[in-house]
């Protein structure tokens, strides 16, 4: 009997299903109700925002405090915040760093900290040991010189290293494209701004930015709300700081056509392309879940994007290409990015720009939207296994200011969302035109990706994002450079007749009109010089003389509004002396000037002698028209105490005044100040007066 | 007499207070070998099915490396009711999200869909192991992207040939000789039989392992199991049906000297034809047998040392130690060693050799546990102008301390805190639960390890982390590999 029934039992299935159609898909159950628990949010005295999701599926708890502080422009120390945020935990006041690293270790927590966060993550159990040690580390780091210069040796090694991955090379100059110098997300740590740092410059960031004002503290796992409330008065009710520390940022870098930027990588087998564009949006603006949408059917994950069905599984480019928007209060932007072979790099690019370019022209198709609003709410119900999700949605309301139904209501957003929304938002926000290009790989794909750049040259960046000064060797020795740019400007044949042209100038005078952007009134520049030493300069405007400076060979001041009067010091005037007269580059030869020619580097496509020089206060890099033996442009470097002063000069349309050709327009930049110059006059051998210049 | 009162009180509550989440499952056998595991749990709405295909990279042909990772590729192109690129469209279109991995040992399947979705995943796992379909195209296409994948992995990234270049060194004759991403040059040379032979050899009833977690209901998921697989054909029965699916009529006949009319192609295993049902009760019969490699006997005798060139500014240092496999009874203490050396910024090689005398931007260890046999790599990225011969003295020094002297008791305290943390951490994800139940049943024979992993670590001594180290880290028995930057023109 018994063995009869099971004989059935194991007949049954096969009986029932023997006659399955497996041609026909299963038919989904009845979906699954979407619950987000609400968090628990509370503040302290001392300004702290707690947010506080329990979850006790597992013993553990986290501990996570953000701190609301604006990121910093760190310009000459780029690198600043993330090595501040490296030594939070090289010891407190109470602990070394071993013991730190020990007493965590010891009760197996993680305790990570960076410049804007610390976080800990512990057994229920080791809570008050954890939150002990985390709260130490929060009001007392004390970084040690002995840590500071450790890490520091440990970055330069870093950045070395950054040199053989192609993938942090080209978010390099990703970040570098699409913010400028001006902007925290512009700015990239080289071994020059590592150097610039002090260890004042690190405990100064902390105690701007490490503050309980505005911060939050965020609790999630296997603690009550009454646990919690007194953990946080135990630990975190005490803690002091100033006011939060804020900054206007500037404006990504919007730009019109196609910028083709290579990083060379040696020996790359594969080219990382990343095809990126700065975004105009907040989070929480009412266009971001629809510009998400639009970036999922692009290549925001997954297997059937546009991305992913065109380039890896029509044309087997890539293993992956995928796109991301990326939304933040401080810049956004968005990025295509895929690893493709040598050989297919240029085509690659051409598919990516074909896609941006065909999602803007066009109603994406029922079928896509469908599947991408399904993956996006099955991906949104997956996120919330993960208890640090509730969390993070607590933590957005508040921070992004968003409605409080933000979440609950997100699925239903969802679902509302047409085709007719996805196209407005590819024709608002996506450009195949106004694109940063970034291509990290192997010299051999470089001439086939010329073609996408707007202008047809190519930026050559470094690892890190910086310019690329490219030489070929100069087939002329520098004081030949030297001589065929004085017969240039001299318009002559033979030196001789050069240097008599020169001597027979006593004086020059000239006069300038100088613009800026920022100033509504125009400036004027007067500049004087009489044989053999003697100078003034003057910049006035509105009645007022914001500068003027004087040398009589000997000594001489500058006098500005600002600074008031300074004597030149005795490098300045050696300096000076070192480039004397209406072409001081007569003298190198005998002064103390140290030059020397770097050889030629291409610049817009024309190509330039590069002569490098050292007057003994600043080094300066000057380009000479290989064709025409003109100076066109001028890079003056400036070390004044541990900031380092850039500026460039660029001169242009030159004229005949007296037998000399002389510059009529010039620019003068120096860090986010461009001045126009104009040249209004210039009388040679008269008779100056030098009385108001000094 | 007091102090040893206090030590013992304290393990003893020690022990008690471990904090591991009881995994409950349920699992069993299918009549047609496919094991199944169950586990049910209501936290949030979704539920993960996957397949562990116990098929790795060391179950290949040496001239055919590849295949086992080249397959887990292909078999996303779909099947004779799913047409090429519906895969995983039918997963995400669905709210679901899919992937898959490749090992030396074993190749893993898995989506993770919203509950009301199981049947969904069910039918799509059932339908890549009884008949999936691979086009020419197909083929095509995943040949390339397997090679950008490699490019992308290994031959572009900095260092990541060490792994590659560490096994050929440790395995002459065992088929760990070769990684899971195989030979470009195999892949280029295989021909259809090669696709067709390793499918029906290695995708089988009998070498699954159904493993699924999540919001489900026990007996309705069995329900639907047994509707999907089971009928699955056994033994060799499941390559009968797929050739009556994919060869012609007289293709069918020549081989099996049957005509493919006698079979009812809308119940194939219920035909009612006398011949066809005593070919399906021969060909059920006939057991599968999975080729698999013998056991490395092989030891590794002396020391080889290598230098290899790459694309790197750092030098670089590698070691590797012959370990047993991972189901090794000595595995959890060499485990445990490993975290001594470089586990957490307090270990032994990271203070000493990284933050003191700063002699490495990085050291790591692991104990890597394989199912035939097991390594212990060591590995450091130099600071820029290490002698790697140096940095190799003091990587030795360590190992040296650790075979001299018994760790202290506070160490071995913070060791065994760590695991703890880590085992409780596991089994956070139901995706995580489902693998570690399907690789616990596969490599260890017993799923509930996941439930008792906490105490096989818990019971290694600091005796046993000395034994071990003195027992497999032997310095006359090793492979060197020092990573240097390629000299540029």
């Amino acid at each position: 009997m018994t063995k009869h029934i099971l004989y059935i039992g194991l007949l049954l299935p096969s009986i029932l299903f023997g006659q399955l159609d497996r041609s026909i898909l299963p038919v989904a159950g009845k979906a699954p109700v979407i619950n987000i628990k609400d968090s628990e949010v509370f503040t302290t005295e001392n300004g702290i925002t707690v947010i506080l999701s329990e979850n006790h599926n597992l013993p553990k708890v986290s501990f996570r405090l953000v701190t609301d502080s604006s990121p910093m422009v760190e310009g000459q120390k780029a690198g600043l915040s993330s090595i501040a945020g490296e030594l939070i935990m090289s010891g407190t006041t109470n602990r070394s760093k071993d013991q730190l690293d020990n007493e965590k270790d010891y009760i197996g927590a993680s305790l990570n900290a960076d410049n804007q966060t610390i976080s800990l993550s512990c057994l229920t159990k080791h809570l008050d040991k954890g939150l002990a040690l985390m709260s130490d580390v929060m009001m007392n780091a004390n970084f040690p010189v002995s840590e500071f210069d450790r890490v520091k040796n440990q970055n330069i090694d870093n950045l070395l290293a950054a040199k053989s991955d192609p993938g942090s090379m080209a978010s390099n100059a990703e970040s570098k494209a699409n913010f400028s110098k001006g902007h925290p997300y512009g700015e990239v740590m080289t071994e020059t701004t590592l150097n610039n740092i002090t260890l004042d410059d690190v405990k100064n960031y902390y105690s701007k930015t490490y503050t309980p004002d505005g911060s939050y503290l965020v609790i999630v796992g296997d603690i009550s709300i009454e646990q919690a409330k007194s953990m946080v008065s135990k630990y975190f009710a005490n803690w002091k700081g100033g006011k939060v520390y804020k900054q206007e940022l500037v404006d990504a870098n919007f730009h019109k056509g196609n910028r083709v930027i290579f990083v060379k990588k040696q020996g790359a087998v594969q080219s990382v392309v990343h095809v990126s564009f700065p975004l105009k949006m907040k989070p929480g603006e009412a266009n971001q879940l629809p510009l998400n949408v639009l970036n999922g059917i692009l290549g925001g994950g997954g297997f059937g994007t546009r991305f992913m069905a065109n380039l890896r599984e029509d044309k087997a480019f890539t293993y992956g290409c995928y796109s991301s928007v990326n939304i933040n209060e401080d810049g956004s932007w968005f990025s295509a990015a895929g690893n493709f072979r040598n050989d297919v790099t240029d085509s690659a690019i051409t598919e990516i720009l074909f896609e941006l370019d065909t999602i803007a022209n066009g109603y994406v198709k029922d079928d896509e939207l469908n599947l991408t609003k399904m993956a996006m709410a099955g991906s949104f119900a997956r996120s919330l296994e993960n208890p640090q999700t509730v969390a993070r949605f607590a933590l957005n309301i508040i921070k992004n200011k968003l409605n409080k139904d933000y979440y609950q209501t997100y699925l239903k957003r969802l679902e509302l969302i047409t085709k007719e929304d996805v196209l407005t938002m590819a024709q608002t926000y996506f450009t195949a035109k106004n694109c940063n290009i970034i291509v990290v790989g192997n010299e051999e794909v470089l001439a086939k990706i010329k073609k996408f750049d707007s202008d047809g040259i190519i930026e050559l960046l470094d690892a890190y994002g910086e310019e690329v000064k490219e030489m070929k060797p100069a087939t002329i020795s520098k004081d030949v450079l030297i001589e065929k740019y004085i017969l240039a400007v001299t318009q002559s044949t033979t030196t001789k007749a050069a240097l008599k042209k020169i001597a027979k100038i006593k004086s020059t005078e000239e006069v300038a009109e100088l613009t800026m952007a920022q100033i509504p009134f125009p400036l004027k520049s007067t500049k004087v010089w009489a044989s053999p030493s003697t100078e003034g300069e003057k910049v006035e405007g509105q009645g007022m003389v914001f500068q003027r400076s004087y040398f009589d060979g000997k000594t001489g001041a500058t006098n500005s509004m600002q600074f008031g009067k300074k004597e030149f010091t005795s490098e300045e005037i050696v300096a000076k002396n070192n480039s004397l007269g209406i072409i001081p580059e007569v003298n190198y030869s005998k002064s103390t000037m140290k030059y020397e020619l770097l050889g030629i580097e291409n610049m817009n496509g024309k190509d330039f002698y590069v002569l490098k020089t050292n007057d003994g206060l600043k080094e300066a890099f000057t380009y000479f028209d290989v064709t025409t033996f003109l100076k066109v442009k001028s890079v003056e470097i400036k070390k004044e105490g541990d900031q380092i002063v850039e500026s460039t000069n660029t001169f242009d349309d030159f004229k005949d005044v007296n037998g000399i050709l002389f510059p009529q327009t010039f620019t003068l930049a120096a860090g986010e100040n461009v001045f126009t110059g104009k040249v209004l006059s210039t009388i040679i051998n008269g008779k100056p007066d030098f009385k108001p210049y000094m | 007499m007091n102090k040893l009162f206090i030590t013992a009180f304290l393990s003893a509550t020690t022990l008690s207070s471990f904090s591991q989440k009881k995994i409950e499952y349920v699992e069993y056998d299918l009549p047609n070998g496919i094991h199944v595991i169950l586990h049910e749990e209501h936290a949030t709405p979704i539920v993960a099915v996957s397949i562990l295909y116990h098929v790795g990279s060391k179950n290949e042909k040496a001239d055919r490396t590849g295949f086992a990772h080249f397959f887990e590729h292909l078999l996303f192109e779909g099947s004779e009711n799913i047409k090429r690129g519906e895969y995983s469209a039918l997963v995400e279109k669905n709210g679901g999200a899919l992937n898959a991995n490749t090992s030396n040992d074993r190749t893993y399947y898995y989506e993770v869909l919203p509950s009301n979705q199981l049947e969904l995943g069910l039918w799509l796992e059932s339908e890549r192991l009884l008949h999936a379909k691979v086009e020419t195209t197909g083929i095509e296409t995943q040949r390339s992207v397997v090679k950008e994948e490699k490019r992308q992995r290994v031959d572009n990234q900095p260092y990541a040939t060490f792994i590659g270049e560490i096994f050929k060194r440790m395995f002459i004759v065992h088929p760990y000789n070769w990684q899971p991403i195989g030979s470009m040059e195999h892949l280029d040379a295989a021909v259809e039989k090669d696709y067709i032979d390793f499918y029906r050899t290695f995708y089988v009833p009998a070498n699954s392992t159904l493993s699924i977690a999540g919001d489900i209901n026990i007996e309705q998921t069995k329900k639907w199991i047994s509707k999907y697989f089971s009928t699955i054909p056994k033994g060799q029965a499941i390559n009968l049906f797929r050739d009556f699916e994919t060869l012609s009529n007289e293709a069918f006949l020549s081989k099996y000297a049957v005509d493919k009319s006698k079979f009812d192609s809308k119940d194939f295993m219920n035909s009612k034809d006398p011949i066809a049902k005593k070919l399906i009760a021969a060909e059920s019969a006939k057991p599968t047998t999975i080729p698999r490699p013998e056991k490395p006997t092989e030891k590794t005798d002396g020391v080889t040392k290598d230098i290899i060139y790459d694309n790197i500014q750092l030098p670089a240092l590698f070691m590797a130690y012959r370990l047993p496999a991972e189901t090794s009874k000595d595995f959890p203490a060499l485990e445990m060693l490993s975290e001594i050396l470089s586990g957490g910024s307090s270990s032994r090689m990271n203070k000493v050799i990284v933050e003191k005398k700063q002699m490495a931007m990085q050291v790591f260890t692991f104990a890597y546990g394989l199912e035939d046999a097991g390594l212990g790599i060591f590995g450091a990225i130099g600071s820029n102008d290490v002698n790697l011969d140096t940095l190799q003295i003091e990587l030795d020094t360590q190992i040296d301390l650790i075979k001299k002297e018994l760790i202290s008791q506070e160490e071995f305290e913070k060791i065994r805190n760590q695991f703890e943390n880590q085992i409780v951490t596991s089994n956070s994800s139901i995706e995580g639960i489902c693998e570690n139940l399907a690789n616990n049943y596969v490599y260890f024979g017993n799923a509930n390890r996941v439930n008792n992993l906490l105490e096989s670590y818990m019971k290694v001594t600091r005796e046993d982390i000395q034994r071990v180290a003195v027992q497999y880290l032997t310095q006359d028995a090793r492979v060197i590999l020092h990573y240097l930057p390629k000299k540029t023109n």
